[in-house]
């Protein structure tokens, strides 16, 4: 008893000397700081290359983007200067919120006209608690002044609108290595064909490998559980690298389509991905970033 | 028995009674980096610091994603490409400030000790203004931190956009630290 009583004592009267005993800097790493903060950059861009990231921009941040593909038509006969043909599209995006995204655009091929709004829903945080992945919810709507595949009818104004809805869900595994998986819903006001359906459901994959502190590489790839059946498609492939430079971000992409909208390039690639005249395209994405 | 109790009481009070410690949950620290180019500033107001006026040693813990920046971007930047918060989020200093006058209202010292940052430990020597208030200390200096020394690399093309010298400053108020 008198053992354990001295034993006690023992403790009591050294736990103070020890406990001052360590470093001061030790002390402050003790003191308790909200460590629990939002993942940052799962990308680097509002897109990944040609799809949608779950990234949103920054509340009064302004981004103008120019994209852009390149590519050569089936002719051999053809000599035009580097490539035969190619498409654009102007956008701006523009931050609402830190979670909340507007963004517009107009370009070729079929001079579409495109609005989306992109929420951010749910952020991974770094210290795991929480959902173990970030999502975002994405809202875009199209007007097609042109056709493309032709599969839509052209009478009225009603007619050459499409919408798409995707969830995007990502999860940055280590600070090089992110992973999205984008379900995806597609409505198609009209249809040419009867035997096309209005509504599509796809779902993307899309990696990024972070190569250094400013270059990544990307991936994407759209699965279609409904294609169109009026045309043969494909699914959506691209293969890229986006490089940072400061205020602007460059996206090189390789893929199968000419098409800047979900609506468009998931539901309407009608190339395989090869390195064939006609189906091979190059996309060149410039991102500039406006702080107000 | 007794004795024992006795002496053990004093050395335990004793013990406590060094906690003469002051704390600052606040401090801010500041940088900048001017160049002809670009001029980048970013401030941090939760930076965690003690101070022993008995011991004259002072520690620092910086967060590196509690800086703000005019521009979001440069936020992202900063800690994803920079100083890559995600492996390294703290900066810390430990040091003594030399020949440290308890009593004295306002006195500029050296305070020698190791800046940490990005894991790469060096030695630094600070100028600082130590203020004394009835219950606080006020600590006031600033340091030039190379970027060249903790390994912060930055792309050659944008290299005259930052600064090699990044002007740091900071100033902390410390209040008595009860535990």
């Amino acid at each position: 008893m008198i053992y354990k009583v001295k034993r006690f004592i023992l403790i009591f009267t050294l736990a103070p000397i020890t406990l001052f005993s360590q470093s001061l800097l030790d002390k402050l790493n003790k003191i308790e700081t909200d460590s629990s903060k939002n993942v940052m950059s799962t990308f680097k861009g509002t897109r990944i290359s040609i799809g949608h990231s779950l990234e949103t921009r920054k509340k009064n941040t302004l981004e103008l983007s120019f994209m852009s593909r390149y590519w050569n038509v089936e002719q051999e006969t053809s000599n035009s200067f580097a490539a035969d043909r190619m498409c654009a599209r102007f956008g701006a995006d523009y931050g609402i919120s830190d979670n909340l995204t507007l963004g517009l655009g107009i370009g070729t091929p079929n001079g579409i006209v495109d609005a989306y709004l992109k929420q951010r829903l749910v952020h991974q945080k770094t210290d795991n608690s929480g959902l173990p992945f970030g999502v975002s919810v994405m809202q875009s709507a199209t007007y097609r002044t042109r056709s493309i595949v032709g599969i839509e009818q052209r009478d009225n104004f009603y007619d050459k609108l499409a919408f798409t809805t995707q969830l995007l869900i990502a999860r940055k595994f280590t600070r090089n290595f992110s992973f999205q998986i984008s379900p995806t819903f597609i409505h198609r006001t009209s249809s040419n064909f009867s035997e096309d359906n209005h509504n599509h459901f796809a779902v993307g994959f899309s990696p990024r490998y972070k190569l250094n502190n400013h270059v990544s590489i990307v991936s994407e790839y759209y699965y279609v559980a409904n294609p169109l059946t009026s045309v043969k498609t494909y699914g959506a492939f691209a293969l890229g690298v986006n490089w940072e430079v400061s205020d602007l971000l460059l996206q090189f992409t390789m893929t199968n389509n000419m098409i800047f909208n979900e609506e468009g390039f998931i539901t309407q690639t009608v190339r395989n991905f090869n390195t064939r005249d006609g189906n091979f395209f190059f996309g060149f994405n410039a991102i500039y970033h406006i702080q107000f | 028995m007794k004795k024992i109790l006795l002496i053990s009481l004093f050395i335990w009070v004793k013990g406590f009674s060094q906690n003469t410690e002051f704390i600052e949950r606040q401090g801010m620290v500041t940088f900048f980096s001017y160049t002809a180019v670009e001029n980048i500033k970013a401030k941090n107001t939760q930076t965690l610091s003690l101070f022993n006026p008995k011991t004259n040693e002072i520690a620092v813990q910086i967060l590196m994603r509690a800086f703000v920046f005019e521009k979001s971007l440069m936020h992202e930047h900063f800690n994803e490409s920079y100083i890559e918060s995600d492996l390294y989020p703290k900066a810390t200093f430990e040091g003594v400030i030399e020949d440290f006058n308890p009593d004295s209202i306002t006195q500029t010292k050296i305070i020698k000790g190791d800046f940490t940052l990005k894991n790469i430990t060096k030695p630094v020597e600070i100028k600082a203004t130590i203020t004394k208030d009835k219950a606080s200390y006020n600590i006031d200096g600033n340091l030039d931190v190379f970027i060249d020394d903790y390994s912060i690399e930055v792309p050659a093309l944008l290299s005259p956009n930052i600064s090699k010298k990044i002007e740091v400053k900071f100033s902390f108020k410390y209040v008595l630290y009860d535990i």
